[in-house]
């Protein structure tokens, strides 16, 4: 139904998380920006976690073998059907013999192209997602290559045409601000430290992977003797080795780990870390986790008139 | 009667809950699982986390108030699984450093690595790697100041008396002192995991 032509940096299958399964150290992979993917599965008339193509910085290519009902969320710099500009954040009706193609992105990360009815992926541990290192889910665990055909689970073909509301579609731009709590040993960082981790700016490091993104500013000294006890970790973690440069995980985050872990992103932001690019300004903002989950029902309450009507 | 536990809120959506032993975590992590209304409950070697919908923060916070840290495991009867590494050279390229910084022969090292029953404390990090105790006291080694970006599957580390085994290929920090061909995840077998915790295990060296 869709021959991938080019794949780009890279593309994978993605759906809902692997939840369950932290304690066989299985991590939950799925889309590292979890509202996009909703996004996108909305505009086809697909549950949100229906499993779609996550596309990394663009620059996809894909040949269109029979008719289908796809729409394309997250980072966008130019969507071309066939030549043709086409809307991002819109039902798109493609023809047999058409070709999509996703731009390289500027601004954020990560884009998702859903199609009707879901991508045929396999299922590993309860989810098709990818996961690359043990290659769980997805097609064969591996990222997409040219040459690759991809099928829908069902008829591929919805009559309906949405948009996403403008209010509800994610601005993506160079510098983030991340709400963020305290974690389990924010306390081995002194005053200064902890002032610097939630007032100053951090740059997101050159390997911006799904696992986890570095935080480059200055190196912070949490008063750890590096005989840590392992301990659970999650997407959001922001764990800080000896080394003082911290580190956010992602979607395919580890499920434990030995380094003071001296902060979390808060679940109402978590989405944003997908759209993490190589350079991009980043800033922690402090809440209370009381506050952080009024942050998140706030968000929620928005995002549902739309997402769940 | 074992204490109660008083939980922490590590993030806005997770609890966790220190306990003594790995013992304590596996088994208080088996109860949370049936009695907590929780999206996940992950052990580590001394705590337990629970992270849960954010609609559930209260539910969960009660299901926590009754849980006390007992070991119910049971200590491991089966004969020990043997597991060949090849120590040092390129498949260990910390185990100099790491005898270096005890003040040990690599021969000492490897005869006392060998020589222990170890025991599977926990899975965890990546797919099927292991968390195996029974190094002594004197063997406590630290982390890596920064993680390698890619270590090979197979590889083993030790860790503040740990012997940790990479099923995969990938980041880790903690130093290599060998490598073994023992598969310890296989994604598409009935049994994935060639360890489960409270299983023992002697080294070989190869």
């Amino acid at each position: 139904m869709l021959v991938v032509t080019k794949p780009g940096l890279q593309a994978t299958l993605q759906g809902a998380p692997r939840l369950g399964y932290r304690h066989f150290g299985i991590p939950y992979s799925g889309a590292a920006d979890a509202l996009s993917l909703a996004l996108a599965n909305r505009l086809v008339g697909n549950s949100a976690t229906m499993t779609a193509l996550e596309i990394t910085f663009g620059g996809f290519e894909a040949d269109i073998a029979a008719d289908c009902t796809v729409a394309v969320t997250g980072a966008i710099d130019r969507i071309l059907i066939s030549g043709q500009s086409a809307p991002a954040h819109t039902t798109l009706h493609l023809k047999a013999g058409d070709c999509i193609a996703i731009s390289p992105v500027i601004r954020g990360c990560r884009t998702y192209l859903a199609v009707s009815t879901g991508f045929q992926a396999e299922e590993a541990f309860g989810s098709t997602s990818t996961y690359l290192p043990a290659q769980l889910g997805g097609l064969n665990g591996r990222a997409l290559k040219a040459g690759d055909r991809l099928k829908s689970v069902g008829s591929p073909v919805w009559t309906e045409t949405l948009e996403t509301p403008k209010s509800h579609r994610p601005v993506f731009s160079n510098a983030l601000a991340l709400r963020a709590c305290a974690s389990a040993e924010t306390d081995l960082l002194d005053e200064a430290d902890r002032k610097c981790l939630f007032e100053e700016t951090f740059f997101a490091g050159r390997q911006a992977t799904r696992m986890g993104v570095a935080l480059i500013g200055r190196t912070l000294s949490p008063n750890s003797d590096g005989q840590m006890k392992s301990a659970p970790v999650f997407p959001g973690t922001i764990q800080c080795p000896p080394s003082g440069t911290p580190v956010v995980l992602l979607c395919d985050a580890q499920t434990t780990g030995g380094y003071p872990r001296i902060a979390h992103i808060a679940r109402c932001d978590q989405h944003l870390l997908g759209q993490i690019r190589p350079g991009d300004q980043i800033r922690l903002l402090e809440r209370s986790p009381d506050d952080a989950l009024r942050d998140y029902a706030e968000k929620r309450k928005l995002l549902d008139a739309w997402l769940m009507p | 009667m074992p204490a109660r536990l008083i939980p922490t809120r590590i993030a806005d959506d997770v609890f966790e809950l220190q306990v003594r032993t790995p013992g304590e975590a596996q088994s208080l992590a088996a109860v949370l699982r049936e009695v907590a209304p929780a999206e996940d409950v992950v052990a580590g070697l001394d705590r337990v986390a629970i992270r849960f919908h954010p609609s559930r923060a209260h539910q969960v916070e009660r299901a926590l108030r009754d849980v006390t840290a007992e070991n119910k495991t049971t200590p491991g009867t089966a004969p020990p699984i043997e597991i060949g590494i090849s120590y040092g050279g390129e498949n260990g390229p910390d185990l100099t450093s790491v005898c270096e910084a005890l003040n040990l022969s690599t021969d000492a090292f490897i005869a006392s690595h060998t020589q222990r029953v170890h025991t599977v404390e926990m899975i965890g990090f990546t797919p099927g790697f292991s968390y195996i105790s029974g190094l002594p006291e004197e063997f406590s080694v630290p982390r890596l100041a920064s993680p390698r970006p890619r270590v090979p599957a197979g590889s083993v580390g030790v860790s503040t008396r740990f012997t940790g085994i990479y099923a995969l290929h990938g980041p880790g920090g903690w130093p290599l002192i060998g490598k073994t061909d023992a598969k310890l995840f296989r994604a598409n077998d009935k049994n994935p995991f060639l360890l489960t915790p409270g299983q023992r295990v002697k080294f070989r060296a190869l």
